[in-house]
């Protein structure tokens, strides 16, 4: 193995702090969304660390698995972002405070 | 490839992915942060790579950074980009956001110290493929042995999951017929 274990898993740790970072901070639903995709990045890469190093394929079949989910998330809610724009053009998350319009 | 030059190879796409991901949540235009992510999953790809995970290697180009990451930018394109890049880029609550990725991120840097990887699985883990003397597990045989074996019935799952997902896209992004 080229590097211990902890430094892949320290890497997963920094980028899924990004990630929830840029969720939480920005103001823009589809930038959210690919905070999103950065944390599931981070987890990928702790799967596949964990994969190699427990010497068991497993692992990578639940990063596919995550990258499936990624893939459905990412579908859902784009459409979602689609129909907001549609009704309202220009709202952002705090805009979207009555959960109906 | 000599365990030097995979290793600085590692540290440097992590360095890369790190601060492509900084630059991702942090700049003002959207398309420069889509552009950023990408670099961003090009990066976690070659560090797959180096994890001797080929297949998600591939996947990660092929699915994320060439399938999700251009609908991303497509969708994008139905923003109003010159406000949106005159709009401030962050909410009034950033600072709090920074303490909360900021105290994740430590949390999850702390707790790989928990994990017995320094010398137990790292150690465990090497010493039974060094015993029969084998190429890692986790090649693309071994993926699809797992996959269509014991991972059957999750992978048809996963196949609903996005059917369930693809119908429910349609459904939203619909356009309303007039009168309803």
């Amino acid at each position: 193995m080229i590097v211990p274990m902890g430094v892949v898993l320290g890497l997963s740790a920094v980028l899924f702090g990004i990630g929830v970072f840029g969720f939480l901070a920005r103001r823009n639903v589809i930038l959210m969304l690919v905070s999103t995709e950065i944390m599931l990045n981070a987890v990928n890469l702790s799967l596949a660390g964990f994969s190699r190093y427990l010497d068991d394929p497993s692992g990578q079949i639940l990063a596919l698995f995550v990258i499936a989910v990624a893939a459905a998330e990412a579908g859902v809610g784009l459409g979602l972002v689609i129909a907001l724009n549609r009704n309202k053009p220009g709202a952002g998350p705090a805009d979207l405070t009555e959960l109906k319009w | 490839m000599t365990s030097l030059t995979a290793q600085a190879a590692f540290y440097s796409m992590a360095v890369a992915s790190v601060a492509s991901a900084l630059l991702a949540v942090t700049r003002k235009n959207p398309v420069h942060s889509m552009l950023w992510v990408l670099a961003l999953f090009l990066h976690v790809a070659g560090i797959f790579l180096l994890l001797d995970a080929e297949f998600l290697a591939v996947v990660q180009v092929i699915v994320y950074a060439g399938a999700i990451l251009i609908f991303y930018l497509f969708v994008l394109m139905l923003l109003d980009l010159p406000g949106e890049v005159g709009r401030p880029r962050f909410g009034r609550h950033w600072p709090l956001a920074a303490a909360a990725g900021l105290s994740f991120g430590a949390l999850a840097w702390l707790a790989r110290f928990g994990t017995p990887a320094k010398d137990g699985v790292d150690a465990a883990g090497e010493a039974a493929r060094a015993a029969t003397e084998r190429s890692p597990r986790g090649g693309l045989a071994d993926i699809g042995l797992e996959l269509f074996g014991p991972f059957a019935l999750p992978f048809e799952i996963a196949s609903l999951v996005l059917l369930a997902a693809i119908i429910g896209a349609v459904v939203l992004a619909r356009r309303r017929a007039a009168g309803s």
